[in-house]
């Protein structure tokens, strides 16, 4: 039947349409007798990748963060294979000898610039003092060719010891943090002692420049007024004479230590349990020590005492049998000539946020059956621990009154620059034969018969290739007296130059950590383990979550019931207990702990018990869904096979779906893995990135960049992968666009 | 609903089981331990404790056949040698304990021979009372923001909002807390680590404010992303373009129709983040030093020798504890909406 050819016509409108500007020839019916069926479409037909790309690349943000995350990506391939041969590497490569170079800083730019050069602010270091020119005055202990912008200050208190500072104090005082590491902590916390020397209430230890105390004040009221005219330091109305506490601190042996001595063992009275007056014997020690200098305390104490030395005593009283004190701080001041003071301080590291813990006698409490408790005494020497530098208690230290100052500090001039160093025969023979240097040292016998030097003359001749700062002079060289050979010289070297065999200095753009690694290589290195980690786990979850949801979903009834049963009792177990028991129980296998690939694989198992059941729940609910619907019915009736409904039919629809959920497991399982290795159970032989942060987080203090480019690289790569993973789940899947933004 | 109530809680108890057995038996796969005490009657009598509560068994000579000695003692010419039991002996003398003397286990380090169950209850005040001001704090102030970012969607508060919750969200809690001891505690005057019982009141409570600030950070971030997704999708809902259209202004129409109905998935979520406070995050508390279970857990692992009966008895708290807050979770939704038949078969 022919169709009726319409035609339209404006004269058939009704009159009120009419409207003079619209004509018949404006309405033409286009293709009425064209057969369009059998030509080809214009646009252009999109497959659903390529739909959801359209979507995805409209989404800015996800754009940017799949850049970032393929710029990290990358560079977690590219910088540890690039980097591991280079000059730069060396010292990484070689940090089993003694030749690495720790802490250098973040170095970009060129040093003095103030910003990511290598340099670091100093502030409050104490300055040397013994040249009277006040001009030449410096900071102690450090290369004046690293330093700048050097500002000397006034006198002041400083925790750090040194031998330039004046007069000091020792402060005993209240712990306030007391990290519960400790064992016996519980114990003094209890005490009333500690409650007595709680906040402001100090006991100061005055002493003199030559280290012997000018100020003794024990802590009974009516000694602490007859003591010393300086009364108004110490807390007033202080009556506690109960633990009473001393010290004598000796110069003249080598070491200076710390010890604690049980007060009767030490002095062999006081058996019995009454207080004793302990401030003559104190004083009579005292006396005979400073009137007789060359005498060794050693004999003077006990044989408890391995070293004569800084000695703090504890005595024991009959109300407080576990008298315990703690030194909060230290203060010593020591212009002593005795070089090693300053040193034998700094073994003890109060600065390092040290504290001493002294207690007289360890109580060790046994808990019997039930409620039966009994306690055991323990008669002990007496137990001096170092509190060892609980990570996040304050620094605190001996304070001493020091000339301060602050400065920048060239890490890089410091550790890589010039050095005094001695130059032997051979070194300077081979300098000469590579014509590097020329010199010639010419000697004479003076009137005593000893050879030395009357010229000589040195020629630096390639200065990029000699590790020689300045040619050296006559004074520098030093000969054998008898046989008048060059025995060696006193010069100068780049130690970046002649122990390293570098051209020119290193550069570490994120710095050098505690084993001269090179923090740029090692966070990427740790990096490329996260993901190797992170996408071979999520890997497996999604292969296996794909396989055990596809069969609960698609079967159904008693099958799915079961299996759900199954996941719901392993999704009850928390993820860190079923790694933590994964860990403990197959880590020392010797298959999982000799090699480094066992350890790995170890991880990745433990990760993967859990992490499957995401993919697996996400599967199941797509397969509910789609295995209804018609045209799966109809493939059914066709007499399809279950394998084929599910790859062919189900399957590719769900993907979508399944697939971003999958991506958003990859940072979830790297998170998982820091948190885990941040607490300390995790990886042992590689590095990650929760491994690097584990490593570096006791240097939050002093060297904070060792925590803040891998924590940028981390916080970079979950963001990123959660940017990546959200856009790919809107672009997949449009209607859930905004959900968990 | 009371039938699927009683369902679900029952079936949870079995699940609880199933978990603690398994858990039991993996940590009674590795070896057994006893105190490493200075005194040695300590450990004497840790073993006979253990004896007495079924998982040692002692011997008067030492048999190759027991398997590892554990440990041994020597006294007025009696000879004691301990072995451990079978893991399934120990397994039913553990059950038994618990549910005739309350009775857990004893631990090895952290306490010798004291009940892990009085070690745990010590803890679990410290714990408690950080996470549940950190909930009070997160949950109004992640409400108020969800709601602010959900109201004034895609304006720049919105994508202030967005942008922040999506980076708190991604940084791993560690280096948050890292950072905050760094700023708060060595920069300002914070303790850098949790005082003791006997601190001055007031650096107690000032040791509350990094770890509630480490805690609140994720939790407000989750609690807006959630707040706000749930709010947008509400808002374009049709029933509140038909309340707008009868006539009710826009705040009435917020308050009366779009809070309520956005708010059907967040209570419960809320109750059962009321649940997790009895839990404790690892990190935080031993970042922190705070004794509570979180840190117990690390402590119990790390010492040497682990303190294996205290471990098991902190992994079944956290497992309980998880398992009560999905309860709360799921069951709350028939409570809060009505419309929601709980147990129904879905098609």
């Amino acid at each position: 039947m022919e169709k009726e050819k319409k035609e339209f016509n404006l004269a058939n409108l009704p009159p009120e349409c009419n409207d003079p500007s619209i004509k018949q020839e404006d309405f033409k019916l286009i293709q009425v007798d064209e057969k369009i069926h059998d030509q080809k479409f214009e646009t252009k037909p999109t497959t659903f990748f390529k739909d959801c790309l359209r979507r995805f690349v409209k989404n800015k943000s996800s754009v940017v963060a799949t850049f970032i995350l393929g710029i990290l990506v990358l560079m977690s391939i590219i910088v540890p294979a690039a980097f591991s041969g280079s000059d730069i590497h060396k010292i990484d490569k070689d940090h089993n000898s003694n030749l690495f170079i720790e802490y250098l800083e973040p170095k970009l730019f060129k040093a003095g610039t103030g910003f990511w050069d290598g340099t670091k602010k100093m502030s409050d270091i104490p300055v040397d003092t013994t040249d009277p020119n006040r001009d030449n005055w410096g900071p102690a202990g450090y290369k004046m060719n690293a330093v700048s912008n050097l500002v000397i200050g006034d006198l002041q208190y400083t925790n750090t010891p040194n031998q330039y500072a004046k007069e000091g104090y020792i402060q005993f005082g209240y712990f306030e943090n007391i990290p519960d590491t400790v064992e016996y902590i519980s114990y003094a916390s209890d005490s009333s002692y500690m409650e007595s020397l709680k906040d402001d209430k100090f006991i100061k230890f005055k002493f003199d420049h030559s280290l012997k105390i000018t100020n003794f004040v024990t802590l009974d009221k009516d000694k602490l007024a007859a003591s010393d005219e300086k009364t108004k330091d110490y807390p007033k109305g202080y009556t506690d004479a109960e633990s009473a506490l001393y010290f004598v601190f000796s110069e003249g042996a080598n070491t200076h230590s710390v010890k604690v001595v049980d007060y009767k063992k030490a002095h062999a009275i006081g058996e019995g349990e009454e207080a004793i007056d302990i401030k003559p014997l104190f004083d009579a020690y005292k006396d005979e020590y400073n009137s007789t200098p060359g005498l060794d305390p050693e004999e003077y104490i006990t044989n408890d005492i391995l070293s004569p030395g800084f000695e703090i005593r504890v005595k024991n009283e009959k109300n407080h049998a576990n008298s315990c004190t703690l030194i909060k701080s230290v203060g010593v001041e020591s212009s002593s000539d005795n070089p090693s003071i300053k040193k034998d301080f700094d073994k003890f590291s109060f600065s390092s946020g040290n504290q001493v813990f002294i207690r007289s006698e360890l109580y060790n409490r046994i808990k019997g059956n039930n409620e039966k408790e009994k306690e055991q005494k323990f008669a002990n020497s007496g137990i001096w621990k170092s509190i060892s530098s609980s990570r996040y208690s304050k620094e605190t230290s001996y304070l001493v009154k020091a000339v301060l100052c602050s400065f920048t500090y060239d890490t890089y001039e410091d550790k890589l620059g010039a050095i005094d160093d001695k130059m032997y025969n051979v070194d300077l023979l081979k300098l000469k034969n590579k014509e590097i240097i020329k010199y010639s040292i010419s000697k004479e016998k003076n009137s005593e018969g000893v050879y030395v030097v009357s010229k000589c003359e040195c020629e630096i001749l390639k200065p990029d290739d000699c590790y020689l700062v300045k040619p050296f002079e006559a004074k520098d060289v030093v000969l054998d007296q008898t046989t008048g050979l060059v025995n060696y010289v006193n010069c100068q070297v780049y130690r970046y130059k002649k122990e390293f065999g570098l051209d020119k200095m290193p550069t570490f753009l994120l710095g050098t950590d505690k084993q001269g690694l090179d923090m740029f290589v090692y966070v990427f290195k740790g990096l490329r383990t996260s993901l190797i980690i992170g996408i071979a786990a999520s890997a497996i979850c999604f292969v296996f979550g794909l396989i055990w949801g596809s069969i609960s979903g698609y079967f159904g009834g008693t099958v799915d019931l079961l299996m759900e049963r199954f996941t719901d009792i392993l999704a009850g177990i928390p993820w860190i207990v079923v790694m933590t028991l994964t860990i403990i129980n197959l880590g020392d296998k010797p298959f999982f702990s000799e090699k480094q690939s066992g350890e790995l694989l170890l991880f990745m198992i433990a990760l993967c018990l859990t992490g499957w059941i995401g993919t697996s729940h996400t599967t199941r609910t797509q397969f509910y869904r789609f295995r209804g619907r018609e045209y799966v019915l109809a493939s059914r009736t066709l007499g399809a096979s279950h394998g084929r409904l599910i790859a062919k039919h189900i399957l590719p629809n769900a993907m979508g779906t399944i697939i971003t959920s999958a991506v958003l497991m990859v940072p979830s399982i790297i998170f998982s893995e820091a948190t885990i290795s941040y607490l300390g159970l995790g990886l042992k032989s590689q590095q990650s990135l929760g491994v690097v942060l584990a490593d570096n987080q006791s240097e939050l203090t002093n060297h904070p960049y060792l925590l803040i480019f891998p924590s940028v690289i981390i916080a970079l790569l979950m963001i990123s992968f959660n940017l990546f993973g959200n856009g790919l789940r809107d672009a997949v899947n449009p209607s859930l666009k905004g959900e968990g933004e | 609903m009371l039938k699927y109530s009683i369902k679900r809680i029952l079936l949870a108890f079995v699940t609880a089981f199933i978990i603690l057995t398994l858990t039991f038996f993996l940590i009674k796969a590795l070896p057994a331990s006893v105190p490493a005490s200075t005194v040695p009657s300590a450990t004497y009598a840790y073993c006979l404790d253990q004896v007495d509560l079924g998982y040692f068994v002692d011997m008067p000579e030492t048999h190759e056949e027991l398997g590892r000695l554990l440990y041994e003692w020597h006294e007025h010419g009696a000879d004691h040698y301990f072995y451990e039991k079978p893991a399934f002996d120990q397994y039913i003398a553990w059950v038994k304990g618990i549910f005739t003397k309350w009775e857990w286990g004893r631990s090895t380090a952290i306490e010798p021979n004291s009940n892990a169950i009085h070690i745990i209850f010590e803890r679990l005040p410290v714990s408690f009372s950080v996470n549940i001001i950190s909930v009070i704090l997160s949950v109004p102030l992640g409400i108020l923001f969800g709601i602010i970012a959900g109201l004034k969607k895609n304006t720049w508060i919105d994508h202030t909002i967005s942008t922040l919750v999506m980076v708190f969200i991604s940084i791993p809690s560690f280096v948050i807390i890292v950072f905050l001891i760094y700023w708060f505690a060595f920069k300002g005057n914070l303790p850098t680590m949790w005082p003791t019982k006997d601190a001055a009141i007031g650096r107690r409570i000032a040791a509350y404010i990094i770890p509630v600030l480490a805690l609140s950070f994720g939790s407000i971030c989750g609690y807006t992303r959630f707040v706000r997704a749930e709010l947008c999708e509400v808002m374009s809902s049709e029933y509140l373009l038909l309340a707008r259209t009868k006539g009710l202004t826009k705040n009435q129409a917020i308050t009366r129709h779009a809070l309520r109905n956005a708010f059907v998935p967040i209570l419960p979520s809320i109750l059962a983040e009321f649940i997790g406070v009895f839990s404790g995050s690892m990190v935080l508390e031993s970042l922190y030093n705070i004794p509570g279970i979180g840190n117990l857990y690390i402590k119990s692992l790390t010492a040497n020798p682990r303190d294996l009966n205290v471990l098991l008895v902190d992994m079944a708290i956290f497992t309980i504890v998880g398992l009560l807050a999905g309860i709360v979770l799921d069951l709350s939704y028939g409570f809060i909406d009505p419309r929601i038949r709980m147990g129904e078969k879905n098609a």
